[in-house]
């Protein structure tokens, strides 16, 4: 397998430069972090072992990665299905290498924006009891969010490349409502959201602050989070399947 | 190669490595199909071709004979259903990856965000050949115009930025599929001056292309596909006059027209055996268009005739001037070819 280190660092910057990457991977996240979190009137409270801001900032984090991680990957998939994959196919770059490639460039991304985030929450108030609970959220956030890669991978490969990437931005928001990722849900909707695909992700990635406790009350036992993340990420694996077979019987 | 192919098609002689004698191109009863089940379309409908190494090919047919499919079995972004396809004696993958094998694509997509200099950049790290990126942009006259966006470029442009995506691996073989689409003339002629170079330099190149004169001034070798077959395959130079022969026009002396001509109508020999077509178009203006590939214009005759030498001859003993003998275009032979 060859890679090229010239491809990886032109698509890092090709990302930098991109407006829609931005905004939704950092300047997203960072708002609804301050809108929210520190600018909150709450701010300060606790939410177990750190305050709510850090609550919120790990839960802003999350989602600015999972839209990074699945935006980029469905347009991997799109632009590897129009003419720019015809045109890859003729150097002796493998699917694998592209795909390493492309994953890396995503996990750079998903890495800056929790950088950011991270950054400003930690400029703003946002605390924690530990320091290893802040390495601790950082990585599930990392490693949770390449399920949503996958997501993003079987959307732009499912589906036509004008609405692939349009598709998975506006589900990825969505998983994030409901997945109790914004605003804390109570209620029905708090029922309901225990079966969304962001669920079981950002209540992993703030476990090391709630340790499963839920703003509205009560608390998740660990286990029931887990098999919302293991039965999702068996999803969207099965959508990749579905996409990459759709993509070949297209040919 | 397999077990079968060994025994069926195996040359008499030991057969050499593959490497040093293959062909360039070795396509041998290829069948392509588009769709499942009983709707499938054979796009390529059993194909024989054999290219040697350093001619230009030129793939001529009309839309949907067959040619963008017959390139995509070639470069190994589809597989034949029936039959093999081998580039310098090697999978086309196999040639690709090695680097032989490279193409310029009619469908084939930049990504309109990167600048000029980095599309170029990308695809040379991934061959390997970072070396010759300036170099070849360079020759493409792209230097120029590196840090502009692709997706800013014209068509003419953009088409560059694929010819020189296309020349950065140095392959042997080098696939054109409608190369000079978008380009102006002077880009026309520059990139042909470059195929040229390469041409005698041992390269390769296919190209399919809708331009007849492009093929008729660059391609040693036509091949004409229709309908999923090849329907000739000739030196350019002899499709032309293979077909429809040659038409000999000359100014006659005042008031013999006639009485030649009619002299011409009872021998056939000189005039015929012409009757696939009738013959040229009559001139704007021309008058007594006359059957079997002769026509009249006041004191100028137009004859489409196999023995132009012998006609010749005959028509200046009898006084005829302005004499010219002109072989059919391009267009005529393709035409004639492909019609239904």
């Amino acid at each position: 397998m060859r890679i090229s280190t010239v491809f990886f660092r032109v698509e890092l910057v090709r990302q930098l430069r991109n407006p829609y990457t931005l905004a939704f991977t950092l300047a997203m996240p960072v708002a609804m972090y301050l809108l929210f979190g520190a600018g909150g009137e709450h701010a300060d409270a606790s939410a177990g072992k750190g305050n709510v801001a850090f609550y919120v900032m790990s839960s802003m984090a999350a989602f600015g990665t999972a839209t990074a991680m699945s935006s980029l990957c469905s347009l991997a998939a799109s632009e590897v299905r129009q003419g720019w994959g015809r045109q890859l196919a003729l150097t002796p770059l493998t699917t694998t290498g592209y795909a390493t490639v492309k994953v890396l460039t995503a996990v750079c991304f998903a890495a800056l924006s929790i950088a950011v985030v991270f950054a400003i929450g930690a400029c703003t108030g946002a605390s924690a009891d530990d320091p290893w609970r802040w390495l601790a959220v950082a990585a599930l956030i990392l490693a949770g969010g390449l399920v949503f890669g996958l997501f993003g991978l079987g959307v732009g490969l499912a589906v036509n490349s004008d609405s692939a990437a349009a598709l998975a931005s506006i589900s990825i928001s969505f998983f994030g409502f409901f997945g109790n990722a914004f605003m804390p849900l109570s209620g029905v909707m708090l029922d309901i959201a225990h079966y969304t695909a962001m669920y079981g992700y950002v209540a992993l990635v703030r476990w090391p602050v709630t340790e499963g406790a839920l703003i509205a009350g009560g608390a998740d036992p660990l286990p029931v989070v887990l098999v919302n993340a293991v039965a999702w990420t068996v999803v969207f694996a099965l959508l990749v399947r579905f996409g990459v077979l759709r993509s070949r019987r297209r040919r | 190669m397999n077990i079968e192919s060994l025994s069926t098609d195996a040359p008499s002689s030991p057969a050499p490595t593959p490497a040093r004698s293959a062909p360039a191109v070795q396509i041998s009863g290829l069948v392509r199909g588009f769709g499942v089940g009983d709707r499938r379309v054979r796009a390529v409908d059993g194909i024989d071709l054999v290219i040697d190494r350093g001619e230009i090919v030129a793939l001529l047919g009309p839309n949907g004979a067959g040619k963008t499919t017959t390139l995509d079995t070639l470069l190994g972004f589809a597989d034949p259903d029936e039959g093999e396809v081998s580039v310098l004696g090697r999978s086309p993958r196999r040639a690709v990856a090695d680097g032989v094998l490279s193409a310029l694509l009619q469908t084939g997509g930049l990504l309109a965000d990167l600048t000029v200099g980095e599309t170029v950049a990308v695809i040379a790290s991934l061959h390997g050949a970072d070396a010759r990126a300036a170099g070849v942009m360079e020759r493409t006259g792209l230097a120029s115009i590196a840090r502009r966006r692709v997706g800013r470029c014209s068509g003419g442009e953009q088409q560059r930025v694929k010819f020189a995506l296309a020349l950065l691996p140095d392959p042997d073989v080098l696939v054109l599929d409608e190369p000079t689409t978008g380009m102006d003339v002077t880009a026309r002629r520059r990139f042909w001056e470059i195929m040229h170079e390469d041409a005698r330099a041992g390269r390769t190149v296919v190209f399919a292309t809708h331009y007849l004169e492009e093929a008729e001034q660059f391609a040693q070798r036509t091949v004409v596909m229709n309908r999923g077959r090849i329907v000739a395959d000739a030196a350019t130079a002899g499709l032309r006059s293979s077909l429809g022969g040659r038409t000999v026009s000359a100014s006659l002396p005042v008031g013999t027209a006639e009485r030649i001509l009619a002299e011409l109508r009872d021998d056939r020999s000189l005039a015929g055996p012409i009757d696939v077509s009738p013959g040229p178009d009559p001139l704007p203006g021309a008058v007594g268009a006359l059957p079997m590939g002769l026509t009249r214009d006041g004191d100028r005759i137009h004859v489409r005739t196999e023995r132009s030498d012998a006609l010749a001859a005959m028509l200046l003993s009898l006084g005829a001037h302005d004499l010219e003998i002109a072989a059919p275009p391009l267009e005529t032979a393709f035409t004639a070819l492909t019609e239904d």
